[in-house]
């Protein structure tokens, strides 16, 4: 289509020149206002949807560092955002290069599909039993039986421990009871229903839910099952009935991250007679109120839990507690803690009496270091017919300890034993009955805090006077120390010293490369959804961003700590902040939402195509949705960048520029550039609405022009030379020194394709309101004087450019430079800056060879912005 | 004169907004209203496709779940009614694989709900960009055949 476009152009202008009458071809002109606004349209909605995605990909990072609780649905909705403002990148990008980048499809597919099959991932039962004894059960059956049977199984059968007898009905069971009743797709539609809104209708959703299962009959084969069950437990106590203790045991609980502790309900010393009333209590407590709000903060989706249902004969004890094999509150404590009290353990888990505590050190003797006796006024105790009761204790018994120090002993044994066996701390429920055997009811791994060390307790104070900065945001968190080494030129890459800390003016993807081997990365500029801090947490490297003046914070050599969690600086090696170790206080890691999201995230985070040279930079190599994004960002730039190289245009079919008098500037309006419509040949500079190019302009006459510089004979026999050689130097018919400049204009756009003398420019700028679509690229080339000195030139440029915070690249003899996402004041001030050295910087090859006269201009140039950017000049001209 | 013309240019195009949730509805519609866009509101797909025919919108806000006629065959149905009205499909529960065949069938946009109101408009005024695009080469094309 483009290729048409350009004949039908090119025909145009042939015939404008052969015949020497205006003859204005509108159908071609109109042709290329639309190809223009298609583009300009795609590439603008390109940008929106690459940094939505990038926002989107922040905050599953955010999530994966596992310390704010994340639902099910906000993984489908992060990695839907993803996927679908990536396609639309590609969709986008197919307008702005039709048929270019085909494989941009297949690889989207591709790592669609894998995310597609991990979140479609449904479990599978591996064990369609609907109720199974307890001497049958392993750790090996947690998805059949529930973690909490699980781990039980584990102590009655492999560790040999005492442990009542008893049965477990299963997932497999708990997936009948809510299929044949309807109820799980009912269940689903009430979340689905609640939406986004759940947190706020949790106890009427929970009431409807719990009202449903109650109310439902329990399927036959269950009710038969568990019936012959029972009648095998009563065998094995002699024919009598057993009360039973009837446990939840769902799936997650009791396992490393996630106790689920008293979200589900127990029943003790239940008559067989009620039993199913109960069942369907405890399957009924999957959906309590604190139990739905605590699967969402621990991060289970719903599907995947099911609700096992331990029964137990009930032990009837006359004390009972927890151990703690290590210190709950203290890592560093690994002392054995039992809580113990008079009657069942209920009390002491339940927390409402306080009970006796004694501490057992873990050498060859189970000394016991402490011991804390309590008067233990209440009791909990089975009631004859069924049930609990709460009841007083004896006044004499109640001061008294409620083990004697054999049973402290054998208690930390075992305790030791399932320790061991398990190889992490645990948190074990016991009961000892009237005969004094101790029977093991639960256990599971015991949660172990950290005290968080905040700022304060640091005592930093005592380093403010090395403080360099504390402002910025945390891009990546973390700790480090290391020696400044600050980046501005691509160069400096190749010298960064391992472990450095990183510091730079932007947080751009240049630098990607240099953040593995850094130890940490601070920058004036740059935000949380950026690549650059991306890449950091990727690779753990601590990051401050947006840190005022920080090129300016330290010399390059010197030793700074970065606390990025404190978005603090300081001088020096400040031990406390390195020593600090990170708290585990980090409830979603290791859940199986959070394992879903980690397992997604390496189809979307991961940034592999990094160098836009490098001959890897292809479609067909991007494997993560990081990758495309990154490869479109790039080449949709420099595609709508060559859109003013592209599309060239007849004086005919443009106005000329009348400014004071006619000028030797071209303006097509490719849409709404103009004010009104304008009528004749000239377009005035009041009747321009393109606000990019009235900023350039405003650059560009700021400070008048003192003349060429003065040149040395070389110079100006070099510039005969080169035009005597160079056709491209001369312009036709007109004089080699003619200027000649084309503007292309909407209001929000303009690109510029401007020789003044022997060089060439090009610029192309998109500046509105919406800062992250503002862009601005510039290229600069040739000169009249030879390669090493138009080769200064350009670095000349570059430096002056790079001052102002564009990023500037020297290829060959051309620069390029590039600027975007800032917001529209600060585009305008260096629309600016290119408008004064696109006039100011002609000719100045010629003295590229004299370093005083380099010296000079440079001051003279960084002068004059600085006084156009203060406001100093204004249309000077 | 001139007051006219700014009269002219407060009055923004028309949007029809079609969600069977009222609360969402009026408060989405009014918001937009107060940003001067003239909006057109429909509970359910049926009625959104009589507005569409009776007094077509510049661009539709259509959701996705709705009871009765899906968001999805709402969107095909206006698209057959008239090709160019740009359509940005709501959604508060998404399925990919649903948003990525709605997106080539050729849905404006996608937008999770609860949606930034900001973001919306953006994403309403770009859709109105692209429509006035497609009836702009609509009108090159016919021009080039006749």
């Amino acid at each position: 289509m483009l290729k048409t476009l350009g004949n039908r152009l090119q025909k145009l202008f042939t015939k404008d020149r052969d015949t020497e009458v205006p003859s204005l071809d509108t159908a071609a002109v109109e042709e290329l206002q639309l190809t223009f606004k298609a583009r300009y349209y795609s590439f603008r909605q390109l940008l929106t949807a690459n940094t939505k995605t990038l926002e989107s990909m922040a905050e599953i990072e955010k999530a994966l560092q596992g310390y704010e609780p994340f639902s099910f649905s906000f993984v489908q909705k992060a990695c839907g955002t993803v996927s679908i403002n990536v396609f639309s990148m590609i969709q986008h990008m197919e307008n702005i290069a039709p048929g270019k980048y085909g494989a941009l499809r297949e690889s989207f597919a591709s790592i669609q599909s894998r995310i597609d099959a991990l979140l479609r991932q449904k479990k599978e039962l591996s064990d369609r039993r609907l109720v199974i004894p307890l001497e049958a059960v392993t750790s090996e059956m947690t998805d059949v039986v529930g973690g909490k049977m699980a781990n039980l199984g584990d102590v009655k059968n492999r560790l040999q421990m005492r442990v009542p007898a008893g049965f477990v009905i299963t997932a497999a069971a708990h997936e009948l009871f809510m299929n044949t009743n309807g109820l799980q797709k009912e269940v689903d539609r009430l979340f689905q229903v609640a939406g986004s809104d759940l947190d706020r209708n949790l106890d009427l959703v929970s009431s409807q839910i719990r009202q449903l299962i109650l109310s439902a009959d329990v399927p036959e084969p269950i009710y038969n099952a568990v019936i012959a069950a029972y009648e095998k437990l009563k065998q094995q106590h002699g024919g009598q009935e057993v009360r039973l203790a009837v446990r939840s045991s769902a799936h997650g609980e009791d396992s490393e991250n996630s106790s689920f502790a008293g979200q589900y309900r127990s029943e003790l010393n239940v008559n067989f007679d009620q039993f199913f009333h109960f069942f369907k209590q405890i399957l009924a407590s999957k959906y309590s109120p604190q139990a739905i709000a605590y699967k969402i903060n621990k991060g289970f989706r719903d599907e995947d839990i099911a609700m096992c249902v331990g029964c137990l004969a009930m032990v009837d004890a006359v004390a009972g507690g927890v151990v703690y094999t290590r210190n709950p509150l203290d890592r560093r404590d690994d002392n054995i803690y039992i809580n113990s009290t008079w009657g069942l353990p209920k009390a002491v888990v339940d927390g409402d009496t306080l009970c006796d505590l004694f501490v057992v050190a873990r050498d060859e003797a189970l000394t016991i270091v402490r011991e804390e006796i309590y008067d233990k006024a209440f009791q909990v105790i089975c009631y004859e017919e069924d049930g609990c009761i709460r009841t007083e204790t004896d006044a004499d018994t109640a001061k008294l300890p409620s083990l004697t120090e054999g049973q402290i002993r054998e208690l930390a044994d075992a305790a030791l034993q399932i320790e061991d066996y398990y190889e992490s701390p645990q948190d074990i429920e016991w009961a000892i009955c009237s005969d004094g055997t101790i029977y093991f009811l639960q256990s599971r791994p015991l949660q172990q805090m950290e005290a968080s060390l905040p700022a304060d307790e640091l005592n930093l104070d005592r380093f403010a006077a090395s403080l360099l900065t504390d402002n910025g945001i945390n891009a990546s968190p973390g700790t480090a120390s290391g020696r400044v080494f600050k980046v501005s030129k691509k160069v400096d890459i190749l010298q960064f010293p391992e472990g450095a800390v990183l510091v730079v003016e932007q947080a751009l993807p240049t630098w990607a490369p240099l953040v593995a081997r850094a130890a940490a990365v601070i920058s004036e500029r740059g935000g949380f959804a950026g690549h650059l801090a991306n890449v950091a947490r990727e690779f753990g490297v601590p990051a401050i961003f947006g840190v005022t003046s920080a090129m300016d914070m330290a010399e390059n050599g010197e030793l700074v700590t970065v606390a990025a969690d404190l978005k603090r600086v300081y001088l020096g090696s400040i031990a406390p902040l390195l020593e600090w170790k990170r708290p585990e206080l980090t409830p979603m890691k290791g859940s199986p939402i959070y394992e879903l999201l980690q397992q997604a995230s390496r189809h979307i985070i991961p940034l592999n195509l990094i160098d836009p040279e490098s001959r890897d930079f292809q479609p067909q190599n991007c494997t993560t949705f990081h990758d495309i994004t990154r490869f479109i960002h790039e080449k949709s730039v420099v595609e709508m960048f060559n859109f003013g190289k592209d599309h060239h245009f007849s004086e005919r079919s443009s106005k000329q520029l009348h400014y004071k008098v006619p000028m030797n500037w071209w303006i097509l309006n490719l849409d709404d550039g103009f004010i009104h419509e304008v009528q004749g040949k000239y377009v005035r500079l009041e009747d321009i609405a393109s606000i990019p190019m009235l900023a350039f302009w405003e650059g560009f006459v700021a400070i008048p022009w003192d003349g060429p510089p003065a040149m040395d004979g070389s110079g100006m026999t070099t510039i005969l030379f080169r035009s005597t050689m160079n056709t491209a130097l001369v312009t036709g018919s007109q004089s080699k020194y003619a200027d000649r400049n084309y503007f292309m204009i909407s209001k929000n756009f303009c690109t510029l394709s401007s020789r003044l003398g022997y060089h060439f420019s090009t610029m192309e700028a998109m500046v509105s309101e919406r800062a992250v679509e503002n862009y601005l690229g510039f290229k600069f080339k040739g000169g009249a004087a030879d390669y090493e000195r138009c080769l200064g030139r350009l670095r000349f440029i570059q430096e002056i450019l790079e001052r102002y915070g564009f990023r500037a690249s020297i290829n060959g003899d051309n620069l390029d430079a590039r600027l975007e996402g800032r917001r529209i004041e600060y585009m305008l001030e260096r629309l600016k800056i290119l408008g004064y050295l696109t006039l100011h910087t002609r000719q100045l090859d010629m003295i590229m060879g004299n370093s005083a006269h380099v010296k000079y201009y440079m001051k003279k140039l960084t002068d004059d912005i600085d006084q156009i950017l203060a406001g100093q000049h204004t249309c000077a001209v | 004169m001139i007051l006219q013309d700014d009269m002219e240019k407060q009055t923004k195009f028309k949007v029809l907004l079609v969600d069977d949730e009222e609360i969402f509805r009026e408060a989405t519609a009014r918001q937009l209203r107060v940003r001067g866009f003239a909006v057109l509101t429909a509970d359910s797909g049926e009625t959104a496709l009589d507005l569409v025919r009776t007094d077509p919108p510049e661009v539709v806000l259509l959701d996705q779940e709705m009871p009765g006629m899906h968001g999805s065959d709402t969107f095909i149905a206006i698209k057959e009614i008239n090709p160019l009205i740009e359509v940005i499909m709501l959604t508060g529960n998404t399925s990919v694989e649903n948003a990525l065949e709605l997106m080539k069938l050729g849905t404006f946009d996608y937008l999770m709900k609860p949606v930034n109101i900001d973001e919306l408009l953006y994403k309403v005024e770009d859709a109105h960009a692209r429509k006035q695009l497609n009836e702009r080469k609509q009108q090159r094309d016919s021009n080039s055949t006749t």
